[in-house]
Order: C-alpha cells, then sequence, then structure tokens
C-alpha cells in the first residue's frame, strides 16, 4: 500500500483506554503479533496488548475466511471508519463488533480505519478454488451483469476488477469468498442494511445461491499482486 | 420491389418513450402491434455498463448514442433567404437513436406545464391586450387544458418513479414545493433527491431574496421504486453521466427501466430494428393510410400493411414523416398558409457562473441529471408581464448535472481561451464555480419551419428535413431579463465575480443548447392552424396519429418531456376508448 502505517504503539495505547474486552475476543491476549510492515517497533511499549482487531481480521488485515471474517487490509478508510460507526450506531448489525466500536470514540474508529486501510497483507488462494463454469459465470456478474435479472455490473461501483473505489465502494477482489457470500446473503435477507439506497440489497434480491456462489468466487480468485 | 407482409392492427414507427408507451398498451388491449425502429436493439446489460458508458470522448464529443447524421442528417439555416447546409456533428441539439431512443440519454428532469400554457395565446390576450405581442408570433392554444392532462401527468410520473417535492396537491400548497405549479392530484411517487452543495447554495441565496427555490423533479431515482407495470427501479448514485450517456444502475428511468420489459414479453407485439420506414402509405383518396414502407438493415424492402399507424419518432423527425408521406399540406412561410413544419419552436437557454475564492468547495462532479435546486418565480406567467414587451419565462436552477473533464470548465471572461494560462484558469475554478441554468420558453414565429431539403438526400435517397431558425426577439429580450434576476441571486450568495450570459442571436446550431426541439405537427382545434387534433390524429388521414414533442404549438418554460408523457397517455386513453371502438375522425374538422 501507499502509506506506511503509522506507529503501532499509538493504536494499542487508545485500545488500552476502551472497556474491557468481550469474552468472545478472549484470544486477543495471545502474545502480539508482528508489527505490520513499515511500523515502528521501537515505539512498542512493553505492557501493551495487542489491538482486538488483529485476533480475527489478522496481523495484517488478511481476514480469516474460514470464519466469514473479511481481508480489511487496504480496504478503503472511509468504508472502514463507516462500518465501524455503523456498528456502534446499530445500523449495522454485529455483536461482536458492535461491542468493539462502541467502545472506541468516533476519533479512534478513524484511526483504526486509517491503520487498516494503509496495510497490505498478501493474496490468500481460496482453500478450494471455483470450477471453471462457475469462475465463468462470476466474471459474467462481475464484468457485465444480467439482464434477465436485471442486475448490473458489479465493477459498475466496486471498481475496475473490483478493487474498490476509495470514498464509495469497498474492493471485492481477492476477498475471502465464504466472507463476500455471507454480506450478500445479509442484504438479501435484510439482516445488514446499511447500504445507502438499497443499492447492495436492490443487488442481492435478485441473486440466487448458484449466482452468489459464482460471484464470490469469482471476486475471491483474483489476486491483485498480479494485476 | 417491396414485399408484402402480414397485416397488422397497428405499427409504431420508432421505438422510444412514446412508441413502448402506445405499443404496451395497445398490445395489452388484445391488438396485434409491430414497432419499427431504425437504431439497435439495446438494454442495461450489456449495452449500458461501465467503464465503457462512462467514455466521454466517445459519447459527449463523438455523440454515439445520436441518430447518424452521416446517413441521416438535417440541413439547417437560420432565414429564409440563406442556403441550408447539411449538420454533420450533432451540436446543437441531440436526437437520439436505438431502442428506448433519445429518452435513454435524458438526464431525468421531469417537469409539468402550466395551466396558463396550455391556454397561451387566449391567456396572454386576456391579461396584456390583443396588440401585446410582435405580429410575427404565432403562438396559439393546445386544444387541451391542463385539467384534460393532469390524471395523465400522474400516471406518466408514476410510472417513471419521479423523485420530487409537490408545492400544490389539489390547491393546497406544499411547504418545500413550488407554490406555482398547477394542482397536482397527489405528490411525486418517491421523495426529492438528495440536494447537491450547488443547490443547497442557491436555496439559501434565492430564498433570502424572497423567491421559492424547490428541488428538482428527478427521474434517477432517489430510492427503489417498483412502478404500476412491475418493474423495478434502483436508487441513482450520483456518478455524474445522464444527459448523452445511458445509465448502467437501472436507477433512470427510461423505457428499457420502466416498460419495456412488459412490452417485449408481450406475444401481440414484435420489435423490428434496423428498420429505417421510407413513408406511411396511403391510399389513392390519400385519406386512409395502409400501413409503412421500410427498408431493413440489408437493404430489402418491406411493406407492412397496418389498420392503424402510430408515429412516434423524435420531434423533427415526426415533420419530416408527414412530408414523406404526403399527410397534411406542408406550411409555406411567404403566405402563412400550410400546417406541416409550421410553429418550429425551441428553447431559450442562458446561464449565469458564479465564481468563489477557493475556500468554497462546489464538487460539481457528485451529481445527477436532475439533482439540483431552483425558483419558478419567473418562468412562464408566474410574474406581471406589463411594459415588458416580451411572454414566457425561464426557471432559474443550480442545476448542473455534471463535472466531467472534458466538457465542464467554467472560467471567467478574458481568460486565455487555450494554452498555460486557460489550463491554470481551469484549475482555480473548477472546484470553485456554481453554475446556474436560466431554462427558458420558446415562442413560436411564423418564420421559423421545417420543410424537406430541396437539394440533400439521405442515404436511402429521400429529402432530408430542413430546418430555418432563429431566436424570436421576443425571447432574447425575455432571456435578458430573466438572466439579470438570476445574476442578482449569484450575487446574493456572496460569489466573487458573477458573469451572466443571456442568450443572445443569432441562433447557432454549432454549440450545444437544449434537445428541446417542438412542433411542426402542432395539435389544435383548427385544422387550417394545427395538423393534428386534440386527441393526436392526423387532420387529413384519421387513421394515423402522430405522438411527440412536434405536437407544441410553442415551447414553454419546463424541460418537454413530462408533458409529452401525459399526452402520449392521454391519446393512449382516446385510441383505446373511443378511436379502436370506433374507427373514423374523433373530432369533425
Amino acid at each position: 500500500m501507499n502509506a506506511p502505517a503509522p506507529p503501532f504503539a499509538r493504536f494499542a495505547f487508545s485500545f488500552l483506554l476502551t472497556a474491557a474486552l468481550p469474552c468472545a475476543l478472549a484470544a486477543s491476549a495471545t502474545p502480539a503479533p508482528a508489527a505490520a510492515p513499515g511500523a515502528t517497533p521501537a515505539a512498542k511499549p512493553a505492557a501493551a496488548a495487542a489491538p482486538p482487531c488483529e485476533a480475527c481480521h489478522g496481523a495484517h488485515g488478511e481476514g480469516m475466511a474460514a470464519a466469514h471474517v473479511p481481508r480489511i487490509a487496504g480496504q478503503s478508510a472511509d468504508y472502514l471508519k463507516k462500518q465501524l460507526n455503523d456498528y456502534a450506531a446499530g445500523t449495522r448489525d454485529n455483536p461482536i463488533m458492535a461491542n468493539f466500536a462502541k467502545a472506541l470514540s468516533e476519533q479512534q474508529r478513524a484511526k483504526f480505519a486509517a491503520r487498516y486501510a494503509a496495510m497490505s497483507a498478501p493474496y490468500i488462494p481460496q482453500a478450494k478454488p471455483p470450477i471453471a463454469v462457475h469462475l465463468a459465470r462470476g466474471h459474467q456478474l462481475a464484468f457485465q451483469g444480467d439482464e434477465a435479472k436485471r442486475v448490473q455490473a458489479c465493477n459498475a461501483c466496486h471498481g475496475p476488477d473490483g478493487v474498490g473505489v476509495p470514498h464509495a465502494a469497498p474492493y471485492l477482489a481477492g476477498q475471502s469468498a465464504e466472507f463476500l457470500a455471507s454480506a450478500l446473503k445479509a442484504f438479501k435477507d435484510g439482516t445488514r442494511k446499511n447500504d445507502a439506497g438499497e443499492l447492495m440489497r436492490s443487488v442481492a434480491e435478485r441473486l440466487d445461491d448458484a449466482d452468489i456462489a459464482a460471484v464470490t468466487g469469482y471476486f475471491a480468485s483474483v489476486d491483485l499482486s498480479t494485476h | 420491389m417491396a414485399q408484402r407482409l402480414k397485416e397488422v392492427d397497428v405499427v409504431v414507427i420508432g421505438v422510444g418513450m412514446v412508441g413502448s408507451i402506445v405499443a404496451k398498451e395497445l398490445a395489452a388491449a388484445g391488438y396485434k402491434v409491430v414497432g419499427l425502429e431504425r437504431g439497435q436493439t439495446r438494454f442495461t446489460v450489456p449495452e449500458f455498463q461501465s467503464p465503457a458508458v462512462h467514455d466521454e470522448l466517445r459519447f459527449d464529443i463523438r455523440k454515439a448514442l445520436m441518430q447518424d447524421n452521416t446517413r441521416e442528417p438535417v440541413t439547417f439555416r437560420n432565414q429564409g433567404s440563406q442556403v441550408a447546409l447539411p449538420v454533420r456533428r450533432w451540436e446543437s441539439f441531440l436526437p437520439g437513436t436505438g431502442l428506448g431512443g433519445s429518452m435513454v440519454h435524458w438526464n431525468g428532469q421531469t417537469y409539468r406545464f402550466q395551466a396558463t400554457d396550455f391556454q397561451l395565446a387566449t391567456r396572454t390576450r386576456e391579461r396584456y391586450g390583443k396588440n401585446f405581442l410582435d405580429p410575427d408570433v404565432t403562438i396559439q392554444d393546445w386544444g387541451v387544458t391542463y385539467d384534460d392532462l393532469e390524471p395523465h401527468y400522474d400516471r406518466f410520473e408514476y410510472l417513471l418513479g419521479t423523485s420530487g417535492k409537490a408545492g400544490n396537491i389539489k390547491g393546497r400548497i406544499q411547504a418545500g414545493g413550488d407554490p406555482h405549479e398547477s394542482p397536482r392530484s397527489r405528490d411525486y411517487p418517491t421523495p426529492p433527491q438528495k440536494e447537491h452543495f450547488q443547490g443547497a447554495m442557491f436555496r439559501k441565496a434565492a430564498g433570502s431574496l424572497g423567491y421559492h427555490p424547490f428541488p428538482q423533479p428527478s427521474s434517477n431515482l432517489s430510492q427503489p421504486y417498483t412502478n404500476p407495470e412491475g418493474v423495478k427501479l434502483n436508487a441513482c448514485v450520483f456518478c455524474g453521466f445522464c444527459e448523452r450517456y445511458a445509465c448502467e444502475h437501472y436507477a433512470k428511468s427510461v423505457p428499457q427501466t420502466v416498460i419495456l420489459p412488459v412490452l417485449l414479453a408481450n406475444p401481440n407485439f414484435e420489435l423490428r430494428t434496423g428498420c429505417q420506414v421510407q413513408r406511411i402509405d396511403l391510399d389513392s383518396t390519400k385519406k386512409h393510410a395502409t400501413g409503412v414502407t421500410y427498408i431493413d438493415a440489408v437493404g430489402r424492402v418491406f411493406e407492412q400493411p397496418a389498420s392503424l399507424v402510430i408515429t412516434s419518432t423524435f420531434a423533427i423527425n415526426n415533420i419530416r414523416m408527414l412530408l414523406l408521406s404526403g399527410i397534411g399540406k406542408p406550411y409555406d412561410p411567404a403566405t402563412g398558409h400550410g400546417v406541416v413544419g409550421r410553429n418550429y419552436a425551441y428553447q431559450t437557454m442562458s446561464t449565469v457562473a458564479s465564481f468563489f475564492d477557493e475556500d468554497v468547495i462546489v464538487n460539481p462532479f457528485m451529481a445527477s441529471g436532475a439533482s439540483g435546486t431552483l425558483i419558478n418565480d419567473f418562468a412562464g406567467d408566474n410574474f406581471d408581464h406589463s411594459g415588458l414587451g416580451f411572454i414566457g419565462g425561464a426557471y432559474i436552477g443550480a442545476v448542473n448535472t455534471n463535472g466531467r473533464p472534458i466538457q465542464y470548465h467554467p472560467v471567467p471572461p478574458g481568460t486565455p481561451a487555450w494554452g498555460k494560462g486557460w489550463k491554470q484558469a481551469v484549475v482555480k475554478h473548477y472546484n470553485h464555480t456554481v453554475m446556474f441554468s436560466c431554462h427558458g420558453s420558446s415562442v413560436s414565429q411564423r418564420q421559423n419551419y421545417c420543410d424537406l431539403d430541396p437539394t440533400y438526400r439521405d442515404a436511402w435517397g429521400q429529402p432530408v428535413l430542413r430546418i430555418t431558425f432563429d431566436f424570436p426577439p421576443n425571447d432574447i429580450k425575455m432571456a435578458a431579463y430573466v438572466t439579470a434576476k438570476a445574476v442578482e441571486i449569484g450575487k446574493a450568495m456572496g460569489a466573487k465575480q458573477v458573469v451572466g450570459s443571456p442568450r443572445k442571436g443569432p441562433y447557432t446550431v454549432t454549440q450545444y443548447q437544449t434537445t428541446h426541439n417542438t412542433g411542426g405537427t402542432v395539435m389544435g382545434d383548427d385544422p387550417k392552424t394545427s395538423v393534428v387534433n386534440r386527441y393526436l390524429q392526423s387532420w387529413d388521414v384519421p387513421n394515423v396519429f402522430v405522438i411527440g414533442a412536434s405536437n407544441y404549438p410553442q415551447n414553454a418554460t419546463w424541460n418537454p418531456t413530462g408533458t409529452l408523457g401525459a399526452l402520449t397517455y392521454w391519446a393512449v386513453d382516446a385510441l383505446k376508448n373511443k378511436y379502436l371502438k370506433n374507427p373514423g375522425r374523433l373530432v369533425s374538422a
């Protein structure tokens, strides 16, 4: 990514000021992972615990595909900040994330967002790559859409090859297929509705399970480091 | 030799917005309908998808969605004494082609005309006296009233899902809407679009001067909407590529997004694209149409017999279709006799640019085709014209639709036209300038008309349309008056420099103004001054209906599409409930 990550300690310190961790995140008490590339290890105080994000989202923001935890490294800061604010306000529903977000001030949420936006993480191939016919259908939805279903191309908003459009739409390329599928299903069944103008719901409600598997498998297969 | 096809009930020439609505209604009523479209079949997917659809060079500069004027141009001149020349590059106005018609590349600005507009001649005489106007002005009443059209305006807005705020519901003025509008039966189907920053600045300044700002009615929707046809539209994302572009998001109301899915699913309807209609065929009496003759994309000639012919092409092409077919007497400006081509009018567009310091950040690209804020205080007959020497007016608004890089660069007067100085000025002013439009009416005038060109022919060997037009003095006066009012609003915003550019003559066909060409197949109550009766039925050939902005006897202040939609449903109502039950003249001549 372009900018180096800000000093690690600032975030660790911020976190220590917040409320107690929920039990679910007890794992974060394990030894602090290595600092992100570009961080300043010298600034890390001995007492600092790892920020809770890392327990699930990984040391480099690479996510945890099997647990439907998204990759957030290099994601748009505006998008990440909005999600944290929405968790805090209750407009995006996730008990784990809500607890964290509520414990942070708006300024702290912005800092976390900026930190992960500045990170980079290596591409992680899918455990079970999609078969060619699913890739083709996914590619069609990504680049062209489907007139019969009145679905426009994903890339119309999410940028060429799903790289994301800062300020507007998150990247999809290289994202975990499991997470993307759970997000689409959440938009489809209305459990996630923090999309302006129901933009995602309008699309997701017209996709069936096969479409969702195809398009999420496709985007997860896009390794931006080779583009 | 033309191949004669099996007869159908109805032929529709041009499958744009009007053609789609008429065909859908008549096919649903059980009639066999054939739609002949000269352009290509096209849909939101794949034809309108980005990134290809956001190509400013291709669509904005090279006009990729427009009528192919290498094969089918028009010719133009300002005065009857001049020789008209072909328009080889569309600039002043942009007629579209292809399935969905010109509406595919519209901005979505969806206005109604006011009650006074439909009785303009009577109203002007009553309010200002019969000698108020220049004797060359040929304005006339429409033959329909606002009350006739209100239910049809309503139906059209609900088809499109138009986003807006009512100002007058059944006579009750509504806060936040346009208090000057004629009464509507209910509010818009969806709430107004979000207001952009230029609009917010305009609202504050216009309000401080005692005017009545309101949100521009938009058919780029503020929220998802399912229309009465069961077709669902999405919310607009403010990408700033409406006018001259197709929408990739199913968010702009065009035939593809509001009605074609229903029409194309009806087995009573058959769409044929790539079909260039040469003429409406008449029998030996010249009082009855037998069908149409067209040439397909590979050059085969077909005769399509039909009991009823609807011509629903772009305004100027409707005029040409009648002239090529010998329907109605062509207008002669020397004598004032004849009707086809008479009362061609346009729209009188002026602009005001308000330049600010760099601390005022406008973000002009964050816009949609109809997300502005405007006032109607100087529109139509909403102010007293006594002593002003003109009729009509303009709406004034911060209605900028985009900040696209090739076309949008406001710079103050005195800036070099090219080179380093120009580039520096563009950088300095791009994000710190508020643009107003003064969108003005256009009177019809004796010297402005359309006929067939004596010299130039299209790729099929048919004479092209010749347009003779210059701005009437009435409209030049109007533009000067209203633009001065708009400059005052710019000053009230606190701009460092406000530059008004009132429209001046002569009219130039090489500078974009607007695609609101009107008149030429005018509607009315008198066959001596109109081509079609109040139901849009030809006076001369009763089984031909002509529907388009070509029906307007003169153009009102506002963008014409809303009124055209209302007229379309009005004509559909007459077709279904009157004409098709008992074919013949709906009004005795």
